[in-house]
């Protein structure tokens, strides 16, 4: 066991605690062939009900892989319903390794939420898109800086995108994700394989709460080699990475999820007399999922609340939540895309008023109603 | 033979021995001599180059002491006080330094003396020799003029009262020389003879600290050259330690074997003294400059210098032994980030008290940027409300670093927002708007009598695909016989 045992002595509660240990390693021992059945069967059903096995609940006594199993280790006692299995070699990851976005479907459709130690890409179909894309990542950020430690956050772009794009303003950031200016660092690198540079530097960090690292258009370097290398030091350093692309096209790449944001249109401002016509109110964003090895693909239209700093999901009617039908279908450049199932839809626009800046029926004053004939 | 102009001819500057040979002269017309050997070839002077060359040897000549200065075109100035024992002697150290030379291709002439003067003439008109404190009187006595580093008409004067040696200007009184040729040929004489002290500004600042190793064998790879910083960086925490400091700027000098000089710097945000974190400081640098460093035949003298110190503020480990530093970390790695890709690389925002949104933040350097004081609040604390609008102004997550210019064809109303707009190229249908935000300039800032910039509505734009942005108008509408002109400032979420 340990080179302390080796000391003799007369009487040593240690030796008790010994054979309590090889005791209980051996139980251990045929509980992990157990588990290895339970898995195999669990799997087995996931087939057959036609959901992909990748995060399951863990059967009890599943207990996390990378941690000591020394009995003294108090990581064992975690109680094992809160674990999840991940497929990638049955690892059993702890509950708060995924990061709850707070909208129940985006959670649902990601089995849990995203994952908080890896690389996960966000992209924007035009550089147009930089606001929405940006604003998406910052209010993940954000949802981990309310549940972590104020650490600071490192935003890495190459010096076109901050041309194209703009750069980050943190007078807005603060009032709308609550990210303080003390908190912030940018790096503008001059090329993108400078940027590449630093934020492999910046993700093996633990001292950053999370690194952002923008990038527009399709680069050759930005590889899959690339994606796997930032992804492994994130997943090592258990820090998430956020790589953003602008004007990107979906390219084979490590990461887990792939995201692509786009904007939606806004809610009006709510006020005690109801919603203020014409109004642009809290940030509103269309997430549809690019690729995720556990989700189907989904369009999901999230809201940021700058006060709470959370997200709430934006119910468009009560067919598409019942009901939810891919829009995208989810290999876009595949030989031959599934057929969507469905009807394709123009997303349906509840805070755009009509042409000519009427309010939308919705919103319509009670007087202004059009008069029912007869 | 190098020729260069000098008024309206061009005249010879310097010249080799083979010209000297052929009884050429300093001086002479390039006509003259191309008429008395038409087969001489003359290279136009290069003043600039001549002048970078003698800077590179004073670089190289740092490895002996690291006070050298430059004397006009042709001379260093190397003060060797408490140095020479380091080379084994007067003797042996001005050897060293003439073997070297000869061994560069150089034709060197050097002087060792108590006085910069005496150095000098000796150096120039007594080649190789050292004059021992004391004697500096019989070394310029018998020496001409031209060695008491004196102007030309004032040597051309005393020359033409018969006064042709130096021994013959100190033996004459010293009053009616003063009056006749100026208060300058006795403050020569008098620095020359240690009656007086005369000062040798340096080139560079003298670091503080600095180590170095000679090496028997030239490294070239650019590993070794880590390696060596460590070893320096270990020997010099020691005197850093002593001190209580840690370094803020620390300089590499690789001198190459043929007598280049490499001189690497690089900066830290916190004092810093542990050699691992040195290293790698280094190694980013290095790496960086990897085009731009020739090892040559390699580098046989590495020093590592502190250019600059500060206090070294210790910090108090807990009983688990780690220390509560979270910021060393982030500064470290900044550090490392600089070191490769320039001083700029890593930015902090900082918030200025300004309506004009683009100067509300200020971008500085990682290192420049005000460390945080005071513990950080709280985020559930409940804030003084008192003193803030109700309802902050809604600002913009990018902003263009320079606001770009759209076109607006058609406003709703004369001061109403646009109802479309294009920009880059692209036309935009706003689907609704709010505002305006006026924000008028700083009239503090303005420069007395110049025009007042115009003022600036701002507005909060969706378009039709639910897109934000903040656009605005600058000037007004019929004040002032130029249109207002339209400007895209920023993006929101």
């Amino acid at each position: 066991m340990t080179p302390l045992d080796s000391s003799a002595a007369l009487w040593n509660p240690r030796e008790h605690n010994r054979n309590n240990c090889e005791w209980k390693l051996t139980v251990m021992a045929t509980s992990a062939v157990a588990r290895e059945t339970v898995f195999a069967l669990r799997r087995q059903i996931a087939k057959i009900e036609g959901t992909l096995p990748e995060r399951l609940e863990a059967p009890a006594g599943a207990a996390p892989v990378d941690a000591d199993v020394t009995p003294q280790n108090p990581t064992a006692d975690i109680p094992p319903q809160d674990l999840t299995i991940v497929r990638r070699g049955l690892a059993v990851a702890p509950p708060d390794a995924f990061l709850r976005t707070g909208a129940e479907g985006l959670d649902t459709a990601l089995s849990g939420g995203l994952p908080k130690a890896a690389l996960s890409e966000i992209h924007g179909a035009a550089t147009r898109d930089a606001g929405a894309v940006a604003g998406f990542a910052l209010s993940l950020v954000s949802l981990i800086l309310k549940q972590g430690p104020r650490l600071p956050v490192l935003w890495i772009g190459t010096a076109e995108i901050f041309r194209e794009a703009g750069f980050p303003y943190a007078r807005g950031l603060h009032a709308l994700f609550g990210i303080e200016p003390e908190q912030l660092l940018f790096s503008e690198a001059p090329r993108l394989l400078d940027a590449l540079w630093t934020a492999e530097e910046a993700a093996r960090m633990t001292a950053l709460a999370a690194v952002i690292l923008e990038i527009r258009g399709s680069p050759q370097r930005l590889d899959l080699t690339a994606t796997r290398r930032l992804h492994a030091r994130a997943q090592n350093a258990g820090r998430p990475v956020f790589l953003l692309r602008q004007a990107g096209e979906p390219e084979p790449t490590a990461a887990p999820v792939r995201l692509v944001l786009s904007a939606a249109p806004s809610a009006p401002r709510e006020t005690i007399a109801g919603p203020l016509a014409g109004s642009i109110g809290r940030p509103a964003f269309t997430v549809s999922i690019g690729k995720s090895r556990t989700a189907l693909p989904g369009q999901f239209t999230l809201e940021w609340n700058p006060d709470e700093r959370s997200f709430e999901e934006r119910r468009t009617g009560e067919e598409r939540a019942a009901n939810p039908v891919p829009v995208v279908s989810a290999s876009r450049r595949g030989k031959d895309p599934a057929a969507a199932s469905g009807a394709v839809l123009a997303f349906p626009a509840v805070g755009s008023p009509a042409p000519g800046d009427q309010p939308s029926p919705g919103e319509r004053a009670a007087h202004r109603r059009p008069r029912r004939t007869g | 033979m190098i020729s260069h102009r000098q008024g309206n001819a061009q005249r010879i500057a310097a010249l080799d021995e083979r010209a000297e040979a052929l009884h050429l002269k300093r001086g002479m017309g390039i006509a003259d001599a191309r008429a008395m050997h038409p087969s001489v070839d003359v290279v136009e002077a290069d003043l600039e180059a001549d002048r970078r060359l003698l800077e590179s040897l004073a670089d190289w000549c740092d490895r002996y002491t690291p006070l050298v200065a430059l004397d006009a075109a042709d001379g260093l100035f190397l003060d060797v006080t408490g140095c020479t024992h380091l080379f084994g002697g007067e003797r042996s150290m001005l050897d060293d330094i003439l073997s070297r030379f000869f061994h560069q291709g150089f034709d060197v002439r050097a002087g060792l003396a108590a006085t910069p003067g005496a150095a000098w003439a000796a150096a120039r008109f007594a080649s190789d020799r050292i004059v021992p404190g004391g004697e500096e009187e019989a070394l310029l006595a018998p020496l001409p003029l031209a060695a008491l580093r004196i102007e030309p008409d004032i040597r051309a004067s005393l020359e033409s009262v018969g006064l042709r040696t130096a021994g013959a200007v100190m033996a004459a009184p010293r009053a009616p020389l003063a009056r006749r040729f100026g208060v300058s040929l006795l403050l020569r004489l008098d620095q020359a003879l240690g009656r007086l002290d005369e000062a040798v500004s340096p080139r560079l600042p003298v670091a503080p600290l600095s180590v170095e190793r000679h090496l028997a064998e030239p490294i070239m790879l650019t590993d070794e050259i880590e390696r060596l910083v460590k070893m320096l960086a270990t020997t010099l925490k020691a005197d850093l330690e002593r001190r209580g400091e840690g370094a803020r700027r620390l300089a590499l000098l690789l001198f190459r074997v043929d007598g280049a000089v490499n001189r690497i710097a690089v900066g830290t945000s916190r004092p810093l003294r542990e050699p691992l974190l040195i290293q790698k400081l280094f190694h980013e640098r290095l790496a960086a400059l990897e085009q731009d460093i020739d090892a040559g035949y390699g580098f046989d003298l590495v020093r590592l210098s502190v250019l600059s110190a500060a206090a070294f503020d210790m910090q108090q480990a807990d009983l688990a032994g780690e220390t509560r530093d979270d910021g060393a970390d982030i500064a470290l790695f900044a550090d490392r980030i600089r070191a490769r890709l320039g001083e700029s690389a890593v930015l902090k925002p900082v918030a200025v008290e300004s309506h004009l949104p683009e100067r509300a933040v200020a971008m500085l350097p990682f290192t420049e940027a005000p460390q945080r004081v005071s513990p950080p609040k709280k985020p559930g604390k409940i804030q003084d409300t008192s003193s803030k609008p109700v309802f902050r102004p809604e600002r913009p997550i990018r902003l263009f670093r320079s606001p770009e210019p759209i076109e607006v064809p058609a406003t709703e109303m004369p001061e109403g927002p646009p109802m479309n707009f294009r920009w880059r190229r692209a036309l935009y249908r706003v689907a609704r708007a709010e505002g305006p935000e006026r924000i008028a300039p700083e009239w503090w800032r303005e420069a007395a009598g110049q025009e007042d910039a115009p003022t600036r509505d701002y507005f909060r734009i969706e378009d039709s695909d639910g897109r934000r942005y903040w656009l605005y108008r600058q000037g007004l509408y019929g004040a002032s016989h130029a249109a207002p002109r339209w400007f895209m400032h920023g993006v929101f979420a």
